[in-house]
């Protein structure tokens, strides 16, 4: 669900939601995805908003568009999104991870010890 | 579909418009946003015809809207003073919407009334604060306007009608696009709803932007006042707060030329609204 109170603009929580539907093959290649006034009703928000997030994930060639008929999922949409967000997301979320053990002075040995431990559940 | 230049607007000897322009081109939801008696009532008055304009030009649907006709059955301003006949039932005013303008909507009035269990058989002056911002609003989205002027359309609505009707106005802006312009004191809580943002101070148009660039506009810095200070970003800063050590500052991303030990965060909206018209620094020097 969206968070209108996060700080991460909606427009990009709208792609990011996409995103996961790919990812969790919910939308897979060439499905038609979510127009920008389906998902202003579904999430309550302006359709201008949702269609900024759908135009994000066009540029990224996640999406394609088929004039009149709307937007579709591309060939390499999951693969190129796997890749995309094991560069930023991935990073940025181990960086701030690495921030918070230094300023708690956790050694890496128990850093990465705590990491093996949430792998195996 | 709006077009103001130069608009001014005098109320005897006082200035309440001074060098107003902007257009709108197309069907959006635009939030107008301003402090107090900066003039937003009276923009909205003007745009619906309801008041002539001292200075400037002014354009609604291709025409000067005082006096005009076309202007009149294309243009709804709903406001909490709008003018009924006392005597009148709501079905009376209804039927009176229905014959005045061109694509009123009447199973759709009726319907959220009976949603807000509003009774049709009431009459307007005997409705409460509440249930009278609900009729008024529902009739105003009912009018289906080319231009929908909204001036403060939830006052005294309770929290959870507010919710709802603000689901109404989308729903109905998706069915039937238009011009809704929203007045509001409170941008956070239409934020997700609207489009663009114009926000007026001191007679004049501060800012008119898409709101995702509002948001995307200033940044907070926040850390040591002594590396702040280093920055030399003075004359960018729109807000300062210290204490002791602790600094805080809101600037504007595009004059910062670099971050390093300080934590940088998003400012919303309605905080980038508030910087932009803050007269006197803000509430914090009054305890100086």
């Amino acid at each position: 669900m969206l968070n209108p109170n996060s700080q991460v603009p909606i427009y990009i929580q709208i792609a990011e939601w996409i995103e996961n539907e790919i990812l969790a093959e919910r939308l897979v290649a060439d499905d038609k995805v979510y127009s920008q006034y389906q998902l202003a009703e579904m999430f309550n928000i302006n359709p201008a908003t949702a269609g900024k997030g759908l135009t994000i994930l066009l540029e990224q060639d996640i999406l394609y568009k088929k004039r009149g008929l709307g937007m579709f999922v591309a060939e390499q949409a999951k693969d190129n999104i796997i890749t995309a967000r094991r560069t930023h997301t991935l990073n940025a979320l181990v960086e701030e991870l690495v921030a918070e053990a230094r300023r708690l002075s956790v050694p890496d040995e128990e850093l990465i010890g705590l990491i093996e431990k949430v792998q195996k559940g | 579909m709006i077009h103001v230049k130069q608009l001014e607007k005098k109320f005897r000897k006082k200035n309440v418009l001074t060098n107003l322009s902007f257009a709108v081109e197309e069907p959006k939801i635009i939030a107008l946003i301003g402090r107090n008696g900066v003039g937003k009532s009276t923009l909205l008055k003007l745009l619906a015809g309801h008041l002539k304009p001292t200075k400037g030009q002014l354009e609604v649907v291709g025409e000067k809207p005082f006096n005009s006709l076309k202007v009149a059955s294309n243009t709804i301003l709903i406001q909490e003073e709008i003018a009924f006949p006392q005597y009148f039932t709501l079905v009376d005013i209804l039927q009176q919407g229905k014959q005045f303008y061109p694509n009123w909507q009447q199973e759709l009035a009726e319907k959220l009334l009976a949603y807000a269990d509003i009774p049709l058989k009431s009459h307007h002056s005997k409705l409460s604060t509440g249930q009278r911002a609900v009729f008024n609003l529902v009739y105003g989205l009912a009018t289906r306007c080319a231009v929908t002027l909204l001036d403060e359309p939830m006052n005294g609505m309770d929290e959870a009608i507010r919710s709802d009707f603000y689901r109404a106005i989308l729903k109905e802006y998706i069915a039937y696009p238009r011009c809704i312009i929203i007045s509001s004191h409170y941008l956070a809580e239409i934020n997700h709803l609207v489009e663009d943002i114009l926000l007026i101070d001191k007679g004049a148009i501060t800012l008119y932007a898409p709101i995702h660039e509002v948001q995307e506009m200033a940044v907070k810095l926040r850390g040591n006042k002594a590396v702040i200070d280093s920055m030399e970003i003075d004359e960018a800063i729109l807000y300062r707060y210290t204490e002791d050590q602790f600094c805080e500052v809101v600037v504007f991303p595009e004059r910062l030329e670099q971050v390093t030990g300080v934590e940088v965060l998003p400012v919303s909206a309605s905080e980038v609204c508030k910087y932009m018209t803050d007269r006197k620094g803000g509430i914090d020097d009054v305890f100086k």
